[in-house]
């Protein structure tokens, strides 16, 4: 160091200094990792989470199509479907044939007969609609019969498939001996099947029958009291022909139809994506459609948002532009406390409250008019719908009080300069000028209904089916069922595993990407705002 | 705004008891190519007087007596916090939409018309009392929508009139020749200098009295302030003009009549050239000859 040293005027120039070292590294550039840690950390746990997913969820469609389905084929349960669904055709028709039942009945009491009176006579008609209905019990019996038949199969194959996975353990776990001891059925689905095959020809013989009732019925219509009801029984003649008109078509299916013909893998996909259906644990046949769920939380989200949307943006609007400071200071905090409920609580609030109380206002008769009401079931889209609201009013509000508040003053300004009212200036310059914001926000508020679990589960009524679109918008007050709340339900029961395990995965990836969407579009529509803000 | 406290140290160059500098004021202004034309006196058109003007406890102007007069250009001069924006947007009502602002006295009248009187709608005075602002702010519309706005806001809807209004307005702001093709492209694609003048167009499509302007160039580039300025001196046939400006020469450029604020109070108001060469008041000699502010 001595021998090194430097000339005195260089000694003075003093610009070095030792530095404290951790594992090598400098102070600054400990807290730099550190927050590179931090940060890392957190994509690393989301791509976790994306992977977990779809590992999970991934493996649905094969099982799908090579179990649950290829089993409904081969056992036949499809065959017996084919008829199944030719009785539910005629359902309908009795449906049909009842609602007319009911409106005569209307229509007699409001002529002022007694509810006995009025049952006397339309003692015709009721015998009628017996005759009617039991015009197919013949194929109603072929269906009882065949059933038993082939759900004894599935029985086997459900067998098979427990032994073949009890096998699969003991393999793994390395008990080679005792998986070499497990015995596997042999299914022959096709032998097994071929007594309801060959019973076809009872089958059409039975068809027959039913065609020639029903087509005499058709004939014979019974009395009613109205002539508009008298068109609608013309109507319902007219498509009990059309009904039998299909009866051809079925046997022709019957006889086309092949337990060997193997399912397309992409008949998985369509099943799941656009299924009518998500029916599990069922004694017929498993369906997993994630229609009913989308539909209910597309249903639930829209009711929220009617009410959130105007509700938080203009609560933004008059804090941001209008309220007098002292009305800031309260008025911000209080709706932003909205957000601080356990959504569990405003759940059991719309068990104990608020669905009771939307029953009882609808049964105020003057608002019998509207759609829907009076409402059948307390629990219902409406119902979530008004809670997912008041859980999307906060997050509305407070990004679009932000969306407006980025709205330069010069603006507002220079359109009061020009002799716009506070109002116009609202309406034309500052909601304008901050739209695609408040669209965000709006956006960000559906993102965060989409995803809200436990006030659907409590309220919506959790029934898995598409609402009646035939009641308007009285479809809004029926129970429904959501993508969140029957992962919420239904994960708790499930087989690891099993198809229905990964149907539920499924439905949450779904879901992933229904919220990513959002995300995106907003983020999107967010930055074309800031260019246009200059 | 904020403070009251001397922009500038208090210092000899303040002290009424020394000696003027004709010379250096001369110097300064013959630099500057006078436009104004000798200033024959005209009709007034604003009339403050004893105006005291607070934001909440602080006072900001203090017993302003002025008159400016018709179809002249009128600067405000004075460094910053000196008041001039504030009487400015007294003229039209602007501070109201400022919390906590007041006239504790004075008044100001306009056409013999009292702007604070109950009865005076400041909407109604915005339409005659037009104003442009210290940064460019069109609103986020095409050009064609940012002219019309104020005529929609009075419910005009004719499309040739609207039309009509629009090329006027254009051409009087000297800014027609450059936009009329792309009328209906936004607002916000122009530069700066064209931005102003589209400002100044949307002023005048709404045919007011009175232009006011907050220090329309301090944003804009030499050649850009020269527009303006020119754009002005035309507008003077037509409009009454108040102008805030630091830039005395700016003030020497365009206006008619001048005057300067200093901590609130008018110190002193006169013909442009008055005020540049023989000021009445020591400061405001040591203002316009850039010892202060």
């Amino acid at each position: 160091m001595e021998s090194t040293a430097p000339s005195t005027a260089e000694a003075s120039f003093v610009i070095t200094k030792a530095r404290t070292r951790v594992f090598g590294l400098s102070w600054d550039e400990v807290i730099q990792f550190f927050f590179a840690g931090n940060a890392a950390v957190a994509v690393v746990v989301l791509a976790l989470i994306t992977i977990f997913l779809f590992r999970e969820g991934a493996d649905f469609f094969r099982l799908n199509s090579s179990q649950n389905l290829a089993v409904y084929r081969e056992a036949g349960l499809e065959y017996v479907d084919i008829v199944r669904d030719q009785e539910k055709d005629h359902a309908a028709l009795n449906r049909y044939l009842a609602d007319v039942r009911l409106q005569a009945l209307k229509y007699y009491r409001k002529q002022g007969l007694t509810y006995p009176e009025a049952a006397a006579k339309l003692a015709a008609f009721d015998d009628y609609a017996g005759r009617y209905s039991d015009a197919i019990e013949p194929i109603r019996s072929k269906i009882s019969d065949w059933s038993d038949f082939v759900t004894a199969i599935k029985t086997k194959f459900g067998v098979r498939a427990d032994q073949l996975a009890e096998r699969e353990q003991l393999l793994a776990a390395g008990k080679t001996a005792e998986a070499a001891k497990v015995k596997i059925d042999v299914v022959d689905a096709r032998k097994e099947l071929q007594p309801v095959l060959d019973d076809r020809a009872s089958y059409q013989e039975a068809a027959q029958q039913a065609a020639q009732q029903l087509t005499a019925l058709a004939r014979q219509l019974p009395e009613a009291p109205t002539p508009e009801l008298q068109k609608r029984l013309q109507r319902f003649a007219e498509l009990t022909r059309q009904y039998v008109a299909t009866f051809p078509a079925t046997e022709k299916k019957l006889e086309t139809w092949d337990a060997t013909k193997p399912i397309p893998f992409y008949v998985s996909v369509t099943s799941f994506l656009f299924g009518r259906e998500w029916l599990t644990a069922s004694f017929w046949q498993d369906w997993y459609g994630i229609l009913p769920l989308l539909v209910g939380s597309l249903m639930v989200s829209a009711v929220a948002l009617v009410l959130a949307v105007p509700l938080g943006v203009g609560a933004a609007v008059y804090v941001n532009q209008i309220a007098r400071p002292f009305e800031q200071r309260w008025i911000k905090p209080v709706i932003e406390f909205i957000s601080a409920f356990p959504s569990v609580v405003l759940g059991f609030f719309g068990i104990a409250v608020l669905g009771e109380a939307l029953r009882k206002l609808s049964q105020v008769p003057w608002l019998s008019g509207l759609p829907g009401f009076p409402i059948a079931e307390r629990l219902n889209a409406l119902t979530a719908g008004c809670l997912l609201g008041l859980i999307a009013i906060p997050t509305i509000f407070t990004l679009a009080e932000d969306a407006l508040n980025n709205v330069p003053r010069s603006f507002r300004e220079a359109s009061y300069a020009l002799g716009a009212s506070r109002l116009q200036t609202i309406v034309k310059i500052t909601i304008p000028a901050s739209l695609s914001g408040i669209i965000s926000a709006v956006l960000l508020g559906f993102g965060r209904v989409i995803g809200e679990t436990m006030v659907v589960l409590l309220c919506a009524g959790n029934r898995i089916a598409i609402p009646d679109f035939s009641a308007g918008l009285g479809a809004f007050v029926q129970p429904v069922h959501t993508m969140t709340g029957i992962i919420a339900q239904e994960m708790g029961e499930v087989v690891r595993g099993s198809i229905h395990y990964r149907a539920l995965f499924m439905v949450g990836i779904v879901l992933f990407f229904l919220s990513l969407l959002i995300n995106y579009a907003a983020q999107k529509i967010v930055r074309r705002y800031r260019i246009s803000g200059g | 705004m904020v403070t009251t406290t001397p922009v500038m140290p208090a210092s000899e160059s303040l002290d009424p008891s020394a000696p003027p500098r004709p010379a250096a004021n001369q110097r300064l202004f013959d630099s500057i190519p006078m436009r104004a034309t000798p200033v024959t006196p005209a009709r007034t058109v604003i009339d403050i007087q004893n105006l005291d003007f607070f934001y909440g406890a602080k006072q900001a102007l203090f017993d302003v007596n002025l008159a400016l007069e018709e179809k002249r250009v009128t600067a405000f001069i004075g460094p910053s916090g000196c008041g001039k924006s504030t009487l400015l947007r007294c003229l039209n009502r602007m501070n109201d939409l400022i919390d906590g602002t007041r006239i504790a006295r004075g008044s100001i009248e306009i056409r013999g018309i009292d702007i604070h009187r109950r009865d005076v709608d400041p909407i109604e005075l915005r339409k005659r009392v037009g104003m442009v602002f210290q940064k460019s702010n069109p609103f986020p519309k095409s050009i064609y929508e940012n002219i019309v706005y104020g005529l929609r806001l009075q419910g005009v809807r004719d499309k040739t009139r609207l039309d009509e209004v629009v090329e006027r307005s254009l051409k009087g702001a000297a800014l027609w020749d450059e936009v009329k093709d792309r009328l209906h492209e936004s607002g916000l694609g122009l530069s700066g200098g064209q931005q102003q003048r589209l400002c100044i167009a949307r002023a005048i499509a709404v045919e007011p009295e009175v232009i006011l302007m907050d220090e329309p160039c301090s944003a804009l580039d030499p050649i850009a302030t020269a527009k303006i300025e020119e754009l002005i001196h035309d507008l003077k046939r037509d409009y009454t003009i108040v102008i805030v400006t630091h830039s005395m020469q700016q003030a020497a450029r365009v206006s008619d009549k001048t005057a300067f604020f200093y901590m609130g109070k008018l110190v002193e108001y006169n013909d442009t050239r008055t005020i540049f060469m023989h000021p009445a008041n020591a400061q405001t000699e040591a203002y316009v000859s850039g010892r202060f502010g």
